[in-house]
């Protein structure tokens, strides 16, 4: 039964650091602007696959895409949303004035990284902007030209940094068009209020394209960073869905309720391992002896899943992987066979960690684990700004192992697997393998998924298979953890991407 | 009470040269002098129940680590939460790690921190005061000028920055960033007791023999400014600790493993609605601290200078 | 007095170049990326466009002098994390926020102190005495973290009273922090009052007036309570900073927009702009505060004025 006040109130985990979608790069900016904004293409909660938006059809023939645009897209301000739009809104994002962090998501397309790359104050820009392989031949019909045949960049669109803007409130007010007075948006929702730190408030538009679907009329969201503040805000009544999180301390009180609810999602965290410090031998053996359902029961408590392979699960052809060398408990004897074969094992390890909650613990119960192989481990805890600076690139020799975490961009293996080629700047384990990077490339242009798949499988088998160069050490595999009140429970779903769509929530008398 | 064979010595020499008179900032007549305080001190009941709590809470936190048998570093999750008992008298947290030993641990590093920066804040303090109030004239004009200026340095804002200059933060970095900006009442104070100290007559008969800068200042002026910075450092001693628990408290204090009370505290209000004992410990450990603190420094203040007694 | 208050008013001059000098270098000395947030390595490209936005490209001499201009001309600069918000922006919607709760700490700690002070002087060594200072000294001791977890649990999670856990919107959701974070405050002023009370009453002044047979409430009224005032006066300078210290706490914990708050985010996220913009703002509000307290004591206390050179 429907309620009668379709309103939610929720907790958002922090203050957006820009609602413009080629500035924004955290989970609340992304989560607003998906809501406010019309993607040309929407994950499938299911599949996650891509579906149509605001793009009605799209072909693909070799390099080049076409997306064939809705006509019935609208502004706030009474614009119909062409392709021009797109094509400004993403030469804009290129551009290197605007410093958006997300441009690399565009270097796929022909001039563009060229033209991200230029320094206005050494040359002429936009020759190279004319470059850039994006245009609208009509109103409605965006075409993009590629790099080359990209099977997944479909599913890539459907990324924040791809949505468009308005360009006449960006003309008109610069830097402050983000603004509730000022912004122009194009989706199901409006950007009610936006007080900021405090407050974002959502409302339903009535001119959107499918306005009749959507069935909630308004988002009052509270902005609380503190865990315990939201946990207590959900326990008094004040908000239904609590989407900043729970101290992992507090965990094991609240999973046993009702309104726990676990997402899996995209993404590993893991260990790397400096492959010019430690023996191969030893790299194998560190990988096997580590315990991961015992870090997860014990220490991460949120229903995390062991990770037996650095490719996330639920990251299409996951299933061609063989995940069959890590196993979520420790093999202790394989480990230690491994390692009294290895003559020059590195005896004594430096570890490093940032000082958030609960990676120290982890680090302990992993140096535990290490001891027992005869390896004595010093971590050492830095603040995180410290340890990112500290890790590089380019990769800091003093580093022998490192925690870190990949959270997908979009739902394709390539987005994890190219991580461990030679010049990725994510690559801080100073891994080079020609083979490694041969596979990839060779995934990057087969077009037909089932092959694909099966090629991504050979790269992760390069990597944490029983013939495994080990440059990465897998712990688990992420989760999103919230609080959702019994009205909305069963409608409000975060996918993969750790995105929400208000559009389908519906708030029921409970 | 112990009297130590160079204090007989002076306290020859001083009843022999002077006479025996009893000038107020004649050189230290140690004995008599500070057994006086000690007897005043001793009848202020409310000091003398601080001084033994305080004592009390120094000998656990410096015995209770050493004679515990809990490592309390080692995670054992089987012992996750264990109430309150005879094994574990403040029970244990979501680790398995023995309270009383982590909490007396975090005692040293919040303890520590506190008697260093405030010493530091003292010896800062001395050496601008003395200097500035010694010397006088423009000297002093211009150096509290500048002491004036340095007030508008808000004190934690720079202590946050402090922190997080350095790789790690270890205890002496958490020292530097409370020391870094709250000096400045110090240099005050021992300013202000220098100058009112130095017109006395005895100082002039110094000068007037010729007795060198440093004679006087380490002879007579500093000694007998020793119980108003004492009394300074447990009045002081409060807020230093209070700036490093709120420090450790927004996640900015010294790196785990080493746990201060603050970082305790910070802990224990995640699982505060299930497990309150975890804020409440170290809470109750600052608040001690902060209470004894200031009850000492009343009954200092008290006996060592009977004037400003309250009644 | 008005030379008094002109030369002080000058002297911010020389303070705040001093201010932005040792925030200028600390920041230039801490490591970190302002513009990488998660694990993921930033681009090159991307960050040559940034650093070249952001003017973090030029020498550091040129960058201090440029931001020493903005200062002056009361802009302090962009934010390099929030990107569609100048630190003007961020102080026009924070500070606010942070003045008003830090106002009705005060408030609360004046109506609730003080009086309590006088309480406890006037039945000195009974047992009300000895119960307001025991409110006293325990407000004093126990940390703010702890009063303000308290309130919250028991005024809005446990007992239904019908206030909120956090947020600074209706006026029910100013109580409870405005009263953990004028606790302490409250305990200052509350011990002080009575100490200055008590020493007010014994003097000789006072018991002449007794004697006279002036009535107690008149005696109380007017000479004590004048001049219990005074060291309140001089003792809301140091209270100022206990307050700004305190708001972090108090503001975390229940989620309030203030300055507080967001100063140590800034710091954390290497916002280089805004954490140098906040602590000038912090410098210019103790500033402002002493001049204020001050010109008070001079007021208050006219032994005082004659000792101002």
């Amino acid at each position: 039964m429907l309620a009668a006040n379709q309103t939610l109130t929720m907790a958002w985990g922090a203050e957006p650091p820009s609602l413009d979608p080629g500035l924004a790069t955290d989970t609340t900016s992304s989560n607003v602007l998906l809501n406010i904004m019309d993607p040309l293409v929407k994950l499938d909660p299911k599949t996650l696959k891509p579906v149509p938006s605001l793009a009605q059809s799209w072909d693909v023939n070799g390099a080049t895409v076409t997306f064939h645009l809705r006509h019935d897209g609208r502004w706030t301000n009474g614009d119909p949303v062409t392709a021009n739009d797109f094509v400004y809104s993403w030469l804009r994002t290129l551009s290197p004035e605007l410093g958006a962090d997300y441009a690399y998501q565009f270097y796929g397309m022909t001039g563009a990284q060229a033209y991200n790359s230029c320094d206005p104050k050494k040359a002429d820009c936009n020759t190279l902007k004319n470059k850039v392989g994006i245009s609208a031949p009509d109103q409605y019909t965006l075409k993009v030209e590629l790099t080359s045949p990209q099977p997944w960049f479909i599913q890539q669109v459907a990324h924040t940094s791809f949505l468009a803007v308005n360009h006449k409130a960006v003309e008109r007010w610069g830097e402050r068009w983000t603004e509730p007075g000022h912004i122009v948006t194009n989706g199901p929702f409006k950007l009610a209020v936006w007080k900021h730190d405090a407050e974002i408030d959502l409302a339903k538009w009535n001119g959107w394209r499918d306005a009749k679907d959507v069935t909630l009329k308004r988002v009052n969201g509270r902005i609380i960073t503190d865990g315990t503040t939201a946990v207590q805000s959900f326990a008094a009544g004040e908000i239904d869905v609590n989407t900043t999180g729970i101290p992992p301390a507090d965990l094991p009180r609240l999973k046993t309720e009702d309104t726990y609810q676990n997402y899996p999602a995209l993404g590993t965290y893991f260990y790397g391992l400096n492959v010019k410090n430690i023996p191969l031998q030893e790299r194998r053996a560190m990988a096997l002896a580590i315990d991961r359902k015992s870090i997860i029961d014990n220490i991460a408590q949120a229903d995390q899943v062991p990770a037996t392979s650095f490719s996330a699960k639920g990251i299409p052809g996951f299933g061609e992987i063989k995940n069959d060398y890590l196993q979520p408990t420790a093999d202790m004897g394989k480990a230690k066979a491994l390692l009294a074969k290895t003559p020059n094992a590195k005896k004594h390890i430096n570890l490093f960690v940032n000082d958030a909650p609960g990676h120290k613990e982890i680090a302990i119960a992993v140096q535990a684990a290490w001891k027992k192989l005869g390896i004595d481990v010093t971590i050492k805890q830095m603040e995180f700004a410290q340890f990112l600076e500290f890790l590089g690139p380019p990769p800091n020799k003093a580093v022998d192992a490192y925690r870190l975490g990949w959270i997908g961009d979009y739902v394709d293996d390539i987005n994890f697997l190219e991580t461990w080629t030679c010049q990725s700047g994510n690559n801080n384990s100073n891994y080079c393998n020609p083979r490694y990077d041969a596979l990839v490339e060779k995934a990057r242009s087969t077009k037909d998924n089932a092959e694909r798949f099966k090629i991504y499988a050979q790269a992760e088998d390069m990597l944490t298979g029983p013939n495994g160069d080990f440059p990465v050490i897998p712990i688990y595999w992420y989760t999103y953890v919230t609080q959702e009140a019994p009205s909305v429970k069963d409608s409000f779903n975060i996918n993969l991407l750790n995105q929400f769509d208000l559009s389908t929530v519906k708030v029921v008398d409970k | 009470m112990v009297v130590n064979p160079q204090q007989e010595e002076l306290r020859e020499l001083v009843l022999t040269r002077t006479g025996g008179g009893v000038d107020a900032g004649a050189p230290i007549r140690q004995t008599s002098l500070w057994r006086d305080a000690w007897y005043r001190y001793r009848a202020n009941r409310a000091a003398v129940i601080a001084g033994g709590l305080f004592l009390l809470l120094v000998v656990y936190v410096v015995f209770a680590p050493i004679l515990s048998p809990y490592d309390p570093y080692a995670v054992d999750f089987s012992q996750a939460y264990q109430p309150i008992s005879w094994s574990h008298p403040l029970g244990t947290d979501q680790y398995g790690r023995d309270l009383f030993t982590r909490t007396a641990l975090g005692g040293r590093i919040s303890i520590g921190i506190g008697f260093a920066a405030t010493i530091a804040i003292t010896g800062i303090g001395i050496l601008y005061g003395s200097i500035s109030g010694f010397v006088g004239g423009r000297l002093d004009n211009g150096m509290m000028r500048f002491l004036d200026a340095l007030y508008g340095l808000p004190y934690l804002p720079f202590a946050i920055i402090v922190t997080q200059l350095f790789q790690t933060v270890n205890f002496w970095v958490m020292v530097i960033a409370l020391t870094i900006a709250s000096w400045f009442t110090a240099a005050r104070v021992v300013r202000g007791q220098i100058i009112s100290l130095k017109e006395n007559d005895y100082v002039r008969a110094a000068r007037a023999v010729g007795a060198r800068w440093y004679r006087i200042l380490g002879r007579h002026l500093l000694p007998n400014t020793l119980g108003v910075l004492i009394v300074f450092v447990f009045l002081e001693l409060p807020g230093v600790i209070l700036g490093e628990a709120f420090l450790s408290f927004i996640g900015l204090g010294i790196n785990p493993p080493k746990a201060s009370w603050g970082s305790l505290a910070q802990d224990g209000r995640d699982v505060y609605l299930a497990h309150p004992t975890m804020i409440l410990i170290p809470s109750v450990a600052i608040a001690w601290l902060i209470l004894c603190a200031f009850f000492i420094a009343d009954g200092l203040r008290d006996a060592l200078d009977p004037r400003t007694r309250e009644t | 007095m008005t030379t008094f208050v002109i030369r002080r008013l000058l002297w911010t001059i020389p303070v705040l170049l001093l201010v932005i000098l040792f925030t200028f270098l600390m920041m230039r000395q801490i490591k970190g990326n302002p513009f990488r947030k998660t694990d993921r390595a930033v681009p090159a490209a991307i960050q040559a466009n940034l650093d070249r936005k952001f003017h973090l490209d030029e020498p550091w001499y040129v960058q201090y002098a440029d931001y020493v201009k903005g200062v002056f001309s009361l802009d302090l600069g962009p934010s390099l994390v929030l990107r569609n918000q100048s630190v003007n922006d961020i102080v026009k919607s924070h500070f606010p926020v942070s003045l008003e709760l830090g106002a009705y700490a005060f408030l609360f700690a004046i109506v609730a102190g003080v009086p309590l002070g006088m309480l406890a002087a006037l039945r000195a060594n009974k047992l009300s005495d000895y119960l307001a200072m025991l409110v006293a000294n325990v407000g004093f001791a126990v940390p703010s973290f702890l009063v303000a977890t308290l309130l919250i649990y028991y005024f809005a999670v446990k007992w239904n009273v019908g206030l909120p856990t956090s947020g600074w919107r209706s006026w029910d959701s100013k109580i409870l922090p405005s009263i953990a974070l004028g606790f302490f405050p409250m305990a200052y002023f509350a011990r002080l009052v009575r100490g200055t009370m008590l020493e007010t009453l014994q003097q000789d002044y006072v018991r002449t007036a007794k004697a006279k047979g002036l009535r107690r409430r008149r005696v109380v009224g007017l000479h004590v309570l004048r001049n219990s005032l005074i060291p309140v006066a001089t003792a809301a300078g140091p209270l100022l900073g206990a307050v700004i210290t305190g708001s972090f706490i108090i503001e975390t914990i229940f989620a309030i927009p203030g300055i507080g708050r967001y100063y140590v985010s800034s710091v954390s996220a290497r916002d280089y702009s805004v954490t140098m913009g906040l602590t000038i703002l912090y410098a210019v509000i103790v500033i402002v505060g002493n001049l204020v307290v001050d010109i008070l004591y001079g007021f208050l206390d006219p032994r005082t004025r004659e000792a101002r050179t």
